[in-house]
């Protein structure tokens, strides 16, 4: 047991641990492994237990003893006597009961909790794997119930194994006494438990409905209040409120079918359990009348039999217990085994300051010290392009190859290239937290360069609606800004990570044109000597490049020149551009559907 | 206001008007006694029921008693065990019986009381003022609805019923201990004092430490959640080591939270358990003596002594619900809270005139004395198309909240027909003006669900023709199951330009003679915004429409443009003009077109 002595006793650290492959293959090796972290709470807690329920066993022994020694006598020396050891025994396992309570939470807390370590772990390392491989609810519940009822099989341990201990010691304390009454309390026990569990299945399948159902109804209901503003805006409340209220009438339902099971297996409960009782008593009686016992071994035989009804009900939840958590780990294992799509497997760890990225392909290329756009007539496959020239998925980018100062993107150690290339896509999410912890994403940032970065970002106004400057917190997914100000925010975070390459989606396109033109004056500057790829189809911003790659339909480049080049080439090239970026609108496109073909903008496109 | 009135004011709960209330506990006594009072009847009979059941329960002692005082006089025969035990059969029936009637019948009474406080809910958050909504955001609500609404729901099914079962059994095993042998009983009363001290330490101290541990929970899984849902952002920042930081952190703080609650256990079991252990010492001495003075039979102590041993379940039972109640408390007071928002508007039996809409020295402020609009007049013209520009924060969105209906204004008036529009009911209003934000949701439920709510009557046809006028209806005819397709989250994942699409296609359903739209197309692509604004724009010839937007087209296309800075309309007239005027407008066209 590892010891209690002070404040930062490493029991309550929970460990860092990564489990073996192998741990992970079953629930019950994953279960192993758990307990292989924690054997001295483990045994601490099951010991205490065992002492706890021991010594209650103690009790409806001295009970019978005291009332055989002599109570009709008054407060003998026999009586003094047990009381003695009634008062020893409760302060035993008043003691136990207390300690062993803090190992149990301990035991409980270290297993759910190195487990949603590991989740979280895995969630934060794993990218985009684990939102392709698994929907985010399933995710979030691993977290939120799965790891807490894997917990609870640890924080049962010790109840249950108290349990096995005190039905063994009482079992041969009544075969001593009688063999036909040792035998009925070791057989009639685990038969009345056996016949309990057969309404766990039934009564599980109906809770996990109700489950269901009430996560449906959650669901409805955070989707009303979601979209309570669109609501309040147009109406259709009562639809809402209708299909609120029939869902909460099947819940309702669900939780009537469950109380139909539970209340049964509840009555069950007292009534198998006092047939037991009652078969004691009646036995013990005869044999009292008898006088094969005395009165006060009656007394204990009948508080043997209604104590046991403890340890009995502590198997039947361990049954339930152990049930939910293979269920969960299961769901855990599911969730730990998601692995990156871009494997920390390459070993190249540095990057010649000349190094040139090429995505063959298409013939993009993006050199240090060059501020470069992408324009394309599809902004998806501009966008695609973006993504792959900044890895996110090996195997799926091994046709694609994109290479770095010659080298291919799965080539470089992780950190390395993470920390030179860096990718900021047209929606980024922003997280919670402090304004300043959402922008300073590399250690060293200081105030001032986030300044100037929000500067740069034209975002000034964000920091200005914040009642506490940077210090502000934050909603999850940056939900108290607006659309614009979100990507303001997200620019000038990518931007503060000041990487050597940094690629840029689509930057601009919610911010009113002002703040466009300024941003497209700035971000020249600001990043001198850097290489930077921007995928835009503004001209506000596009003016401001140093070079133009121009991606024709076939997903080639078709040519490159400065947006003034661009603009006055007589070619296909300046065509194509002028086509994508234009906005004369003193000529009207002749069609005005969505989606119309790109033949009929042509005419609308001013060609001067 | 005088400064007494002032401060008698400050001593009502702080309000954040930006925060919806939180009911104080006054509040939350009232109104959890009202839905006990309004389910009375099931309420008594659920106790009469739990109370025959623990009755019936009181037969085993009893009859211990007496065979040991038989057995002791030496005239148990046979015939009057066999009776006995049969007695004890038929009470172990009776008790099973109504137990499992009894558990049924509060957990049915739990569910509807449950039913009817979530259901009742939903009704308040649904009916909540335009403004709040707006202003509060919809984290706290949706927390509200779900967190709140979730953390009571144990305590409503379980702890009411149990609370109810256990203080009848222990009430009904205390008079039952004192009808044995009122003098030996004394003993049984003897460890109430530890319990009540205990109890007494430990019940104010507990709640707030079993809050902080489950806001400690709360920020593990908002974190996690945050990380599945931004998992592309970390790849490609790196956060993961920031990101690692938060879930240490945050169990760290889990564990602290648990070892804070541990502590106060570990004051509360030993203190109960001896209490527990040291009754039954007190009943077999203080028994033994009265058994020796003639004042009790050796039977009597024993089921005193049995009886004592059955309190400690149903006690156990009630400190704990008594502690989960209290936590339960917490969430009531946040879930009854949003009933107690004052209403912004009252409406008034009255007829516009005319649909005009205009306003007059309109300001707001968010913040007293942070003014954002400073005096706006404007007037729209029937029909016409109003674009409105200007740099961001420059007030443009709270104008069109304003000429919206959705906040009255902290100073002058928007009307329409000139009737305030505050003054409008609801329903009036939104056949008047609506608007759509950049802001998009789509419920869980059909495409064709999710447009009908702007017009529950619309034909097949009607849901059609309004998706043709968004430029919808050709992807809408893709999916799986055409308009009938299941979308919103856990069905058809629409991209945000779809769900601005259908936001805009239920405006059309809705058809009022003005619309707002505030930056409505801004998630589209910009060819496909214009293809989207000319074809609405064609479906609603003869609507007045404002349309707030960052992309000049939109501001080309219009009969007039406003240009809106620093809270106020610096610029205002047909593009043409604006742009021959030479002024803001015109360098930022100028430039926008590259000219």
């Amino acid at each position: 047991m590892s010891g209690v002595q002070s404040n930062v006793n490493p029991v309550w650290k929970i460990p860092i641990a990564r489990p073996e492959a192998g741990s992970l293959a079953t629930p019950i090796k994953f279960v192993i492994w758990l307990a292989s972290k924690q054997p001295g709470v483990l045994f601490a807690s099951v010991t205490l237990g065992i002492i706890t329920f021991t010594a209650q066993a103690v009790m409806p022994f001295a009970i019978g003893r005291a009332i055989d020694s002599g109570l009709e006598n008054g407060v003998s020396r026999g009586v003094l006597t047990w009381a003695g050891v009634m008062l020893a025994a409760g302060l035993i396992q008043v003691a136990a009961s207390a300690i062993g309570h803090r190992f149990d939470v301990l035991s409980w807390l270290r297993a759910a909790l190195t487990t949603s370590r590991l989740i979280g772990e895995t969630v934060n390392s794993t990218g985009d794997a684990i939102r392709e491989e698994l929907p985010t609810g399933e995710v979030v519940s691993s977290v939120t119930s799965d790891a807490h009822r894997l917990g609870d099989l640890y924080f049962q341990a010790a109840r249950f194994m108290g349990s096995v201990a005190t039905y063994v010691v009482v079992g041969i304390i009544m075969l001593n006494a009688s063999l036909k009454l040792g035998l009925i309390v070791a057989l009639g026990l685990p038969a009345v438990a056996l016949i309990l569990t057969f309404l766990i299945k039934p009564l599980q399948k109906r809770q996990e409905y109700q489950r269901e159902v009430t996560g449906r109804l959650t669901s409805l209901g955070s989707d009303t209040v979601t979209g309570l503003r669109i609501l309040r805006g147009i109406g259709g409340e009562s639809v809402f409120t209708e299909r609120y209220k029939e869902q909460s009438r099947k819940v309702r339902d669900a939780g009537v079918d469950v109380a139909k099971v539970q209340s049964t297996m509840d009555g069950l409960q007292v009534f198998l359990p006092g047939l037991f009782v009652a078969l004691v008593l009646w036995i013990g009686a005869m044999e009292a009348a008898n006088g094969t016992i005395t009165p006060g071994q009656l007394v204990t035989f009948y508080g043997y039999a209604s104590f046991l009804t403890w340890p009995m009900q502590n198997l039947i939840q361990m049954v339930q217990i152990a049930t939910r958590a293979k269920v969960g780990v299961k769901r855990i294992l599911k969730v730990l085994g998601v692995e990156n799509n871009t494997p920390d497997t390459g070993s190249i760890t540095s990057i010649p300051a000349d190094a040139v990225l090429v995505d063959t392909v298409s013939s993009t290329v993006l050199r240090p010290g060059v501020m470069t756009a992408l324009v394309a007539a599809d902004p998806d496959a501009s966008a695609a392009i973006a993504t792959r020239m900044t890895r996110f998925d090996d195997s799926a980018e091994s046709d694609t190859p994109v290479t770095f100062g010659g080298v291919t993107l799965k080539d470089f150690d992780k950190d390395t290239l993470r920390h030179s290339l860096v990718l900021s896509e047209a929606t980024p999410h922003i997280f919670a937290g402090t304004l300043r912890n959402g922008l300073a994403t590399r250690p060293g940032t200081d105030d001032d360069a986030i300044l100037r970065a929000l500067e740069i970002s034209d975002a000034h106004d964000v920091l200005e609606s914040l009642p506490e400057g940077l210090d502000s917190d934050l909603p999850e997914k940056g939900r108290s800004l607006s659309g614009g100000q979100r990507q303001r925010v997200s620019l000038a975070r990518a931007l503060l990570t000041s990487a050597d390459y940094l690629v840029l989606i689509e930057p601009t396109s919610a911010v009113d044109a002002h703040t466009e033109a300024r941003i497209g004056r700035e971000l020249g500057g600001y990043r001198k000597g850097k290489a930077t790829l921007i995928v835009t189809a503004s001209p506000l911003v596009l003016e401001h490049m140093d070079t133009i790659q121009v991606l024709g339909h076939n997903g080639k480049i078709l040519g490159t020149g400065t947006h003034s080049g661009l603009m006055s080439d007589d070619g296909e090239l300046g065509a194509t551009y002028r086509q994508i970026v234009g906005r004369d609108l003193t000529k009207e496109p002749e069609t005005a559907s969505v989606g119309a073909d790109t033949a009929s903008h042509t005419k609308g496109v001013d060609l001067a | 206001m005088t400064t007494e009135a002032q401060a008698k004011e400050s001593n009502a709960p702080v309000v954040d008007p930006n925060l919806l209330p939180i009911a104080d506990g006054k509040s939350v006594r009232t109104y959890s006694l009202g839905l006990v009072k309004d389910n009375r009847s099931a309420l008594i009979k659920v106790v009469v029921m739990h109370a025959f059941a623990a009755i019936a329960g009181l037969a085993g002692p009893v009859i211990i008693g007496r065979l040991v005082d038989a057995v002791t006089a030496q005239s148990a025969t046979t015939t009057y065990v066999n009776l006995s035990v049969a007695i004890l059969v038929a009470a172990i029936a009776c008790q099973s019986l109504i137990t499992r009637f009894a558990r049924r019948l509060s957990m049915v009474f739990g569910e509807n009381v449950f039913a009817q406080l979530r259901e009742n809910f939903l009704d308040t958050a649904v009916g909540l003022p335009l403004s709040v909504v707006e202003r509060s955001g919809t984290g706290d609500l949706v927390s509200r609805t779900t967190h709140d609404i979730n953390r009571v729901q144990h305590t409503v099914r379980f702890g009411v019923p149990q609370i109810l079962v256990s203080a009848a059994t222990v009430i009904i095993t205390l008079i039952a201990s004192f009808l044995t042998s009122p003098l030996v009983a004394l003993a049984v009363v003897a460890g109430l004092p530890l319990l009540y001290f205990v109890g007494r330490w430990y019940l104010p101290r507990a709640p707030k430490a079993y809050i902080e541990e489950s806001a400690a929970y709360a920020q593990i899984y908002a974190d996690v959640t945050e990380s599945v849902e931004g998992s592309r952002t970390i790849e490609s920042l790196s956060l993961t080591a920031a990101r690692r930081e938060l879930v240490e952190n945050g169990i760290d703080r889990a564990m602290a939270a648990e070892r804070r609650t541990l502590n106060l256990r570990t004051v509360l079991i030993p203190g109960m358990d001896l209490s527990f252990a040291i009754a039954p010492i007190l009943v077999l001495l203080w028994g033994a003596f009265m058994v020796s003075q003639g004042h009790a039979s050796v039977g009597a102590v024993t089921t005193v002594l049995l009886y004592t041993t059955m309190l400690v379940g149903p006690i156990w039972d009630l400190v704990f619900w008594l502690d989960e109640s209290q936590v339960a408390a917490t969430s009531m007071a946040r879930i009854i809270g949003v009933g107690q928002v004052e209403t912004d508007r009252v409406a008034r039996d009255v007829e516009p005139e005319h649909e005009t809409i205009s306003g007059s020295g309109i300001e707001y402020a968010y913040r007293e004395g942070h003014n954002v609009l400073h005096g706006i007049d404007i007037e729209l013209t029937p029909g016409e198309r109003l674009a409105v520009v200007g740099p961001s924060g420059a007030g443009k969105s709270t104008l069109g909240r304003m000429l919206a209906g959705i906040h009255p204004p902290t100073g002058g008036s928007v009307t329409v027909g000139n009737v305030p529009l505050i003054d409008l009911p609801l329903e009036d209003l939104r056949g008047h003006v609506a608007l759509v934000t950049q802001e998009h949701h789509v419920f869980v439920g059909t495409l064709a669900q999710n447009l009908l709510l702007a017009s529950p009557d619309a034909t097949e046809a009607d849901l059609r023709r309004a998706l043709g006028a968004v430029g919808a209806l050709e992807w809408a005819d893709k999916l799986p199951e055409g308009v009938h397709t299941e979308v919103g989250s856990g069905g058809h994942t629409l991209t945000p330009a779809q769900a601005q699409q259908i936001a805009l296609a239920r405006l059309v359903l809705l058809d009022p003679h003005t619309l707002i739209l505030d930056e409505a197309t801004s998630l589209l692509d910009p060819r496909a915004a214009r293809d989207l604004e000319k074809s609405l724009n064609a479906v609603l010839s003869g609507r007045t429409v404002v349309a707030i937007a960052h992309r000049l087209h939109t501001a080309h296309d219009a009969d007039r443009v406003a240009v809106v800075t620093a809270g106020q309309i610096s610029e205002i007239g047909p593009h043409d003009e604006l742009v021959a005027n030479g002024g803001d407008y015109a360098d930022l066209w100028h430039s926008w077109q590259q000219k």
